[in-house]
């Protein structure tokens, strides 16, 4: 019997004209691991709320969801409680109290289990998540990937037999964000327990998912086995927004008009490409860029050390850097390796005990007060909301107008410009917390830019947001790259920094090891690369996005085995 | 190291709460001095010797000071010493400003390893029994806090950035933390809804809550209890049979020796070493285990 099944769900948010969601249905059976994609909007966080009970948001709801056979709103509140669990976005959010132990028995406490149960079942799940050495802790000494690890086991500790995540690896890196998805691929397989996912990175969920669901304006548009959904989506727009979502295999695959099961993985993927493409030309040209850049450097770091008190280790040893008028520069490594800390030292937040940072030709410590800020350099922090102050995104502006010291007309003009430009013209008005994690990004971006910067430092500006709203992003910056401003990124995204950067660095171990063009940096790394380029590595040299792929795949043709 | 804060949160509880009773509501030098020598040799054994020094340093001139303050302002007591100011400075008054100066930094050093051994989910464990609600609330609020604390950093350091209010003169300062107070205020009602879902969604309000925590009592728990009590209730006797009686003013009471009185004053002063033998007693045993290997 269907664990859960959705008929003919629609609902409508109070005071809302159109639906949140619409004529929704659906089943899944027991042990399902069930994979949920979609724009941000498209109603996915209505449905996954929908089906908590505790959760459920206020509106109009017509339809039926049956749990187990017995309807919803019928189900015993312990029942409802303990046996659907819910884990949200953000990890810090979600916990309730100081230590890791009492977190653990949250949920137990209150279904009333007795202390010996407790302390067993809490034992079992520490153990089971690794949670044993942390144990004792206090919640707000974890770092995000354990917080979020910490929030999943105090609910499977309830003994869910249906688990709803809501983005849950949004706010975290990649590495923490692969080990969590892993231990819920593991909660399944060992447990049986059947997971229904929202997710944005698909690269690694999709493969291991039964079933992919697509939502569109609050319509399920999809509902598939996860080898089928590239071909199918395509067969609903040729050009559909969440192409752009999917795994690199699947892109690839279907870029070249391949018919069939479609390869998910890299393995998959290589295999796919051996099996079916030649390859004699094993380059790709590539118009080669002229350099055209022989402006001196804007922004110059040499040999900076620093560590932030002087019994702490250095964080910075002897990092030279420099960046010229008009690019982009991404700096990518490991979690922790101190490349926020890079980003703040080149933003005068915190100042190196050893070395010179000059700005456009002038050292840091003699710009006084606000004179670094204004035309200079601007550093769009990595959490969005610390940006904003105010009850609207347009008083924040204004208040930014005044710093620079604009007039009221140049205000208007400036805000409707950058407006314009991040198309973020109908977002002024609301209350920035109101807003979809992509949106803050761009209003907070928005803000930024009114300072009219040269240099512009971004801190993982791709974290938690999907794959359109990242397209976006990648125009932005192009656009304010054609008008001369330098742009450098620390990220994760290796995806993201292979398409949009002129040239990237790896920062390891305090310093800044190997700088290159994308295609030389992403060709030489093995292990440090885009899907694309493992996918394609063994057949092709310098392929390092999908559509590099698919062009050479194009160029060399197919073998003559080729089976459609 | 600390091995008496192993104990059970009652224990530790009660213990404190009859060391710092005694303390406070005798004159008895000898009591005094030795709940000073107990409350300090305990801070020792928890703390590095550089921080112990530092410590009786500086509590040594508060000492001084109460002790001064006291023959200064009071001039009760029989023995005239000399006169200052036309003010009589009496021997009384100067023991009696020394007696209240070791109530009261022994007091301090009994409440300093208090705060390091009483950690705040001891307390919540302790009172979330009687009053389940307020442990529940108190165990958020720990959490909260820092929290807090860290986003009211982070937003100060992005606002500087962004230029706004980055000059170090008071009005700026004022705006700002203001301004950002106001900013985190709002995120952390946002906040609040989320872990208000989150709460509900693992089934908070509904009926027979249970609480649970980490602290078992074992059969030194016991022993340690029963070993309290029969102090307690001995020491109590004492006072009740005014054995501890001592006056300062108009002259100083002399110090009963009789037997009962000698075994009292031992009992007390075990009381106020307990922690103290704890530590000695486990980092013997230690040393012996190590040199067994």
């Amino acid at each position: 019997m269907e664990i859960i099944k959705v008929k003919n769900l629609d609902f409508t948010y109070p005071e809302q004209k159109t639906k949140a969601l619409k004529d929704v249905s659906f089943s899944i059976e027991p042990g399902e691991f069930i994979v949920i994609c979609g724009e941000s909007g498209s109603g996915k966080t209505t449905l996954l709320k929908l089906l908590k009970r505790e959760l459920a948001p206020h509106g109009n709801k017509t339809g039926r969801i049956f749990y187990k056979g017995t309807e919803l709103e019928e189900l015993d509140d312990r029942t409802a409680a303990s046996e659907i669990g819910y884990v949200m976005q953000n990890p810090e959010n979600q916990i309730v109290t100081d230590k890791v132990w009492h977190e653990l028995a949250f949920g137990l406490e209150n279904m009333g289990v007795p202390t010996p149960v407790i302390r067993r079942r809490v034992g079992e799940m520490a153990n089971f998540f690794g949670i044993h050495q942390w144990f004792r802790k206090k919640t707000t000494e974890l770092s995000g990937g354990q917080k979020q690890l910490l929030n999943l086991a105090s609910i499977m500790a309830m003994q869910p037999e249906l688990l709803i995540l809501d983005e849950p690896t949004s706010q975290l890196d990649p590495i923490a964000a692969s080990d969590f998805i892993t231990t819920l691929q593991k909660l399944n397989r060992d447990l049986g327990l059947t997971i229904i996912l929202v997710e944005h990175r698909l690269e690694e969920v999709i493969p291991i998912a039964d079933k992919v669901m697509i939502m569109e304006n609050g319509s399920m548009i999809l509902y598939d086995k996860p080898e089928y959904v590239g071909q199918k989506l395509k067969e609903i727009d040729k050009n559909h927004k969440m192409l752009l979502a999917l795994p690199s295999a699947v892109r690839i695959f279907n870029g070249l008009d391949s018919e069939g099961k479609s390869p998910l993985t890299v393995r998959d993927g290589r295999e796919f490409l051996s099996n079916n493409y030649r390859n004699h030309i094993n380059v790709l040209e590539r118009p080669l860029k002229e350099d055209e850049n022989r402006d001196e450097n804007i922004l110059e770091l040499k040999n900076i050390w620093f560590r932030y008190e002087r019994d702490l280790p250095d964080i910075l040893t002897g990092v030279n850097f420099q960046a010229k008028k008009g690019e982009i520069i991404s700096i990518l490594g490991g979690n922790g390796s101190g490349k926020t800390t890079l980003l703040s030292v080149m933003a005068g937040q915190h100042r190196p005990y050893r070395g010179k940072i000059s700005i456009r030709g002038k050292r840091i410590r003699e710009y006084k007060g606000k004179d670094l800020y204004r035309h200079n350099i601007a550093l769009l922090p990595q959490d969005p909301q610390t940006v904003f102050l105010k009850s609207s995104v347009w008083e924040d502006y204004k208040e930014i107008g005044k710093v620079m010291g604009y007039t009221k007309e140049e205000i208007k003009n400036n805000t409707e410009k950058i407006a314009e430009m991040l198309s973020i013209q109908n977002l002024l008005d609301k209350h920035p917390y109101d807003l979809s994690g992509g949106e803050q990004q761009k209003v907070a971006l928005g803000k930024i830019l009114l300072l009219k910067p040269k240099i512009l430092l971004l801190d993982e500006p791709t974290k938690g947001i999907d794959a359109f709203s990242k397209s976006v992003l990648h125009d932005i910056l192009i656009n304010l790259k054609r008008q001369g401003v330098t742009i450098i990124m620390v990220t994760h995204d290796v995806e993201f920094a292979a398409i949009v950067s002129d040239s990237c660095g790896l920062f390891f171990d305090g310093e800044i090891i190997s700088m290159g063009t994308p295609v030389d940096f992403f060709s030489d790394n093995n292990f440090y690369t885009t899907a694309a380029n493992r996918i394609s590595r063994h057949m092709y040299n310098n392929a390092i996005t999908c559509e590099d792929v698919i062009e050479i795949c194009k160029l060399n043709g197919v073998k003559e085995n080729y089976a459609k | 190291m600390k091995s008496f804060s192993s104990f059970h949160p009652t224990i530790l509880f009660l213990y404190y709460l009859s060391v710092i009773f005694i303390s406070m509501f005798t004159m008895n030098p000898v009591l005094l001095g030795c709940s000073l020598i107990g409350s300090i040799l305990f801070f020792s054994m928890m703390n590095s010797p550089k921080v112990v020094l530092k410590n009786i340093g500086y509590y040594l001139l508060v000492f001084i000071l109460i002790a001064i303050t006291n023959p200064i302002f009071s001039h009760n007591g029989e023995t005239i010493l000399f006169f200052l100011n036309d003010n009589p400075v009496t021997l009384e008054a100067i023991i009696y400003g020394v007696v209240i100066a070791t109530m009261l930094v022994a007091v301090i050093f009994w409440s300093k390893s208090y705060s390091e051994i009483m950690t705040s989910d001891k307390f919540v464990y302790l009172f979330g029994r009687t009053i389940p609600k307020l442990s529940l609330v108190l165990s958020m609020a720990l959490r909260f806090i820092p929290m807090l604390k860290l986003q009211i950093k982070k937003v100060n350091q992005v606002q500087k950035t962004l230029g706004l209010y980055t000059t170090d003169s008071i009005t700026d300062r004022i705006f700002s933390g203001i301004r950002v107070l106001n900013s985190v205020l709002t995120w952390s009602l946002e906040n609040a809804i989320n872990r208000a879902d989150s709460m509900r969604a693992r089934g908070y309000g509904l009926k027979r809550r249970t609480n649970f925590s980490l602290f078992k009592f074992y059969k030194r728990d016991g022993i340690l209890l029963i070993a309290i009590i029969l102090i307690l209730v001995t020491a109590i006797l004492g006072f009740v049979f005014n054995i501890f009686d001592f006056y300062y003013y108009p002259a100083i009471s002399s110090l009963e020796i009789t037997g009962v009185g000698i075994l009292e004053y031992i009992f007390v002063f075990i009381l106020m070493i307990i922690p103290f033998i704890i530590e000695v007693k486990e980092n013997i045993q230690w040393k012996l285990l190590r040199s067994k290997i």
